[in-house]
């Protein structure tokens, strides 16, 4: 997995739960929400480039969790609190591989 | 939230009492780069490409000259506001189309234990929505000045 397809991925998410959140709150502070139908085709529009075993292994996941891609800092998983192995470490932030929580099977993105 | 709490979450240097920036693009960079600077972003494209969604789905310019664009991403493990005046006025595409001159960026984590994203958002928008107060922060000449209008908002 690359970094931009990590990244697309996070994006993804982003966007996944920005159109939750923002339909339930924000639009009580007064945020116009006109756009909704053009950010979930722009969201759909981005799924496109996300290479489709990825995204298969994002949707299972988001069937168990609100947010299937956890960050990690201090090398704990901030989805489930498990420490990861120390191995994960440097591959983590800078390998092309994806890496998955051995514990809740998040999806796991590197913070720090 | 009250506005002294609001005022504890602001840092001198996330305060651009200057913006150069004249297009909506170019302010979201500008609002952005303290944050790359300091380290608390991880990519500083994931933050501005959901910022950019953010505005797909509806203008952040609130209108009067202000605008909150905001998100939550995983781009940053904190809540951090950022705060921008433009003397000239930006054309943001806000909802009454007129130019927006102070600029309040957030951004937080999806996974926020503190719970503040909201709460801030929502002071944020109550505090502008004040004619008086919005005009002494777009007047405001230093972070400390600043600082002073918004916690005078609870005496």
């Amino acid at each position: 997995m690359t970094r931009s397809q990590l990244e697309l991925l996070v994006l993804y998410q982003d966007v996944d739960l920005m159109l939750l959140e923002a339909e339930e709150e924000e639009k009580k502070m007064g945020f116009g929400m006109e756009g909704r139908e053009k950010l979930q085709k722009a969201c759909d529009e981005l799924a496109k480039n996300i290479e489709p075993r990825f995204l298969r292994s994002y949707q299972r996941l988001h069937t168990r969790y609100k947010r299937p891609i956890a960050p990690v800092q201090n090398n704990v998983c901030l989805g489930c609190f498990a420490k990861l192995p120390t191995s994960y470490g440097e591959r983590g932030r800078n390998d092309q591989t994806i890496f998955t929580c051995e514990n809740c099977g998040r999806i796991l993105y590197w913070i720090e | 939230m009250n506005s002294t709490e609001l005022a504890e979450l602001f840092r001198s240097d996330f305060f651009l009492s200057k913006l150069s920036a004249n297009t909506k693009e170019k302010v979201m960079e500008e609002l952005v780069q303290p944050l790359v600077n300091i380290g608390v972003v991880k990519s500083k494209r994931l933050v501005l490409d959901t910022l950019s969604k953010r505005e797909t789905l509806g203008s952040t310019g609130i209108g009067k000259g202000v605008a909150v664009p905001h998100c939550r991403t995983l781009a940053v493990s904190d809540v951090h506001v950022v705060i921008g005046i433009s003397q000239n006025g930006v054309d943001y595409d806000a909802v009454d189309q007129k130019k927006v001159n102070l600029f309040f960026l957030i951004v937080a984590p999806p996974h926020e234990s503190s719970n503040l994203y909201l709460p801030v958002l929502g002071k944020i928008v109550e505090l502008v929505r004040d004619g008086k107060m919005r005009k002494a922060m777009t007047c405001a000449s230093d972070f400390g000045a600043f600082i002073q209008i918004v916690k005078g908002n609870d005496q």
